[in-house]
């Protein structure tokens, strides 16, 4: 019972966090069968992660046309941890397991923007977006720092 | 290609380190099997930075498990190899035979010590001959032929029939070549058991390294490792030859349910980040017999990178 009210007190500090610190909307909580504790998803104000191969695409398009092509956010995974817990490789892989590449509400979203013709950086936000989840680390003083974890080998970016 | 395809690569098992000799092993293993490994060799006097050394190559115990798990190189090694020839020589007959072959060197050391001993002898003995009939003292023997004598005595096999006045002392003529033992004692215990494995089929100990199949997974899709110790983990993980690239992760490996404390995880994905790369880290899972050919299970990797918020 005690670990329940861990983990809602968990979700609850970085729902808040990324409501009212980073400007979150549309942030829901998501529990499954096949997962241990509750994930969250949300739409962040700006766009978080571009994967370094859809940037080249995106250059390439952008050259195409001429123009900038303005990138909308993507709606993100989070899964809320403390700092002091440990997770094993078997963990992390059933959590992956449990989700998909593209959170609920996402997909909807890439199809009312999707009537254009396919393009190779468009992609990235569909079928070749990998998974990937918004480890969001609480602190004791409630300081939350956020790192992706992806599944399988994604190259890093240029940053 | 054929003769890339069967090469073996000679690995040098010294002292508990997996050792390569040879240049082109070196550049075959680093060209064909993705394995750059690091040089180790330099002056034990003068010992210089790491951009400077050269040959030996030390393999990791992965790298050299996974060049004999391809068939692509063989363990040599050193000391049980040793061993097992020290060990036919106790085998009685072989021994007796070496034994005599090593009496008969002897022997024949013996008679050509002799021979020379001999033959400097003669030819003190013939100098002072010529000498004397100058300096007009008596001489023991007259020297009317001293040099067709001579010239005898460089093709012939003189008798050591030397007068007793020679100079030189005849005891010190007995003092013939011993066989000096190289060893100062036995290399073997007396009661030795056959060892265990020829050389050539012996296996690392890396096959119970847990990060062999991180390493081997990695490896299978081209990347390139060295040791990861500078960004603390296990390896640092480069796209392509190290020359080229730079390294995109740092590794590390566990146990599929070794449990990892958050705390690391973030500490070695911001240090990652800080120097522009990814903290990957992977396990192998448990019991997946179905999945891999060689036994080997399902090897699940995840990288995990600052989020920039």
């Amino acid at each position: 019972m005690a670990s329940q009210d861990h983990l809602a007190s968990l979700c609850k500090v970085v729902l808040n966090n990324l409501e009212y610190q980073h400007d979150w909307t549309q942030l829901q909580q998501h529990t499954r069968a096949g997962l241990s504790r509750p994930l969250l998803y949300g739409l962040p104000p700006k766009r978080l992660y571009v994967h370094p191969d859809e940037q080249i695409d995106i250059i390439k398009a952008e050259k195409d046309r001429g123009e900038r092509i303005p990138q909308e956010p993507e709606v993100e995974w989070v899964l809320p941890v403390h700092l002091s817990e440990k997770w094993s490789p078997a963990q992390f892989a059933a959590v992956f397991d449990g989700i998909e590449a593209i959170p609920p509400g996402g997909a909807e979203q890439e199809a009312s923007e999707g009537e254009e013709r396919e393009e190779q950086w468009r992609l990235w936000r569909g079928p070749k977006r990998g998974k990937r989840i918004l480890l969001a680390t609480v602190q004791d003083d409630s300081t939350v720092t956020y790192y992706w974890i992806f599944d399988g080998l994604v190259k890093p970016r240029q940053n | 290609m054929a003769t890339a395809v069967e090469r073996r690569v000679r690995i040098s098992r010294v002292a508990g380190r997996y050792l390569v000799f040879d240049i082109d092993d070196v550049l075959y293993i680093r060209r064909h099997h993705c394995i750059c490994a690091v040089l180790t060799g330099t002056m034990p006097q003068n010992p210089t930075q790491n951009l400077f050394l050269s040959l030996p190559v030390e393999l990791q115990a992965e790298e050299a498990q996974l060049l004999v798990d391809t068939g692509a190189g063989y363990i040599a090694d050193e000391l049980t190899d040793h061993m097992s020839r020290l060990s036919t020589t106790m085998d009685e007959c072989t021994r007796k035979a070496y034994l005599q072959h090593i009496k008969q060197q002897r022997r024949n050391a013996q008679r050509v010590f002799e021979e020379e001993k001999a033959k400097v002898q003669a030819m003190h003995q013939n100098k002072r001959k010529a000498n004397k009939p100058s300096s007009s003292t008596p001489s023991t023997e007259p020297a009317p032929a001293a040099v067709t004598e001579e010239d005898n005595l460089l093709f012939d096999n003189p008798k050591p029939t030397l007068p007793p006045s020679t100079t030189i002392p005849k005891e010190k003529e007995f003092s013939l070549p011993g066989v000096t033992p190289t060893t100062s004692y036995p290399l073997l215990p007396i009661s030795t058991t056959p060892p265990a494995a020829p050389a050539s089929s012996a296996s690392t100990d890396a096959a119970t390294l847990s990060s062999y199949p991180l390493y081997k997974y990695l490896n299978s899709r081209g990347y390139y490792t060295t040791p990861g110790l500078r960004f603390g983990g296990d390896y640092s993980v480069y796209p392509g030859d190290p020359f080229r690239y730079h390294a995109h992760y740092l590794a590390n490996s566990y146990r599929w349910d070794e449990e990892v404390a958050m705390l690391d995880l973030v500490t070695s994905g911001r240090l990652g980040t800080a120097v522009k790369k990814s903290f990957l880290f992977g396990a192998e899972k448990p019991g997946g017999q179905q999945s891999g050919v060689d036994g080997a299970g399902e090897v699940r990797v995840f990288c995990i990178e600052w989020a920039g918020m």
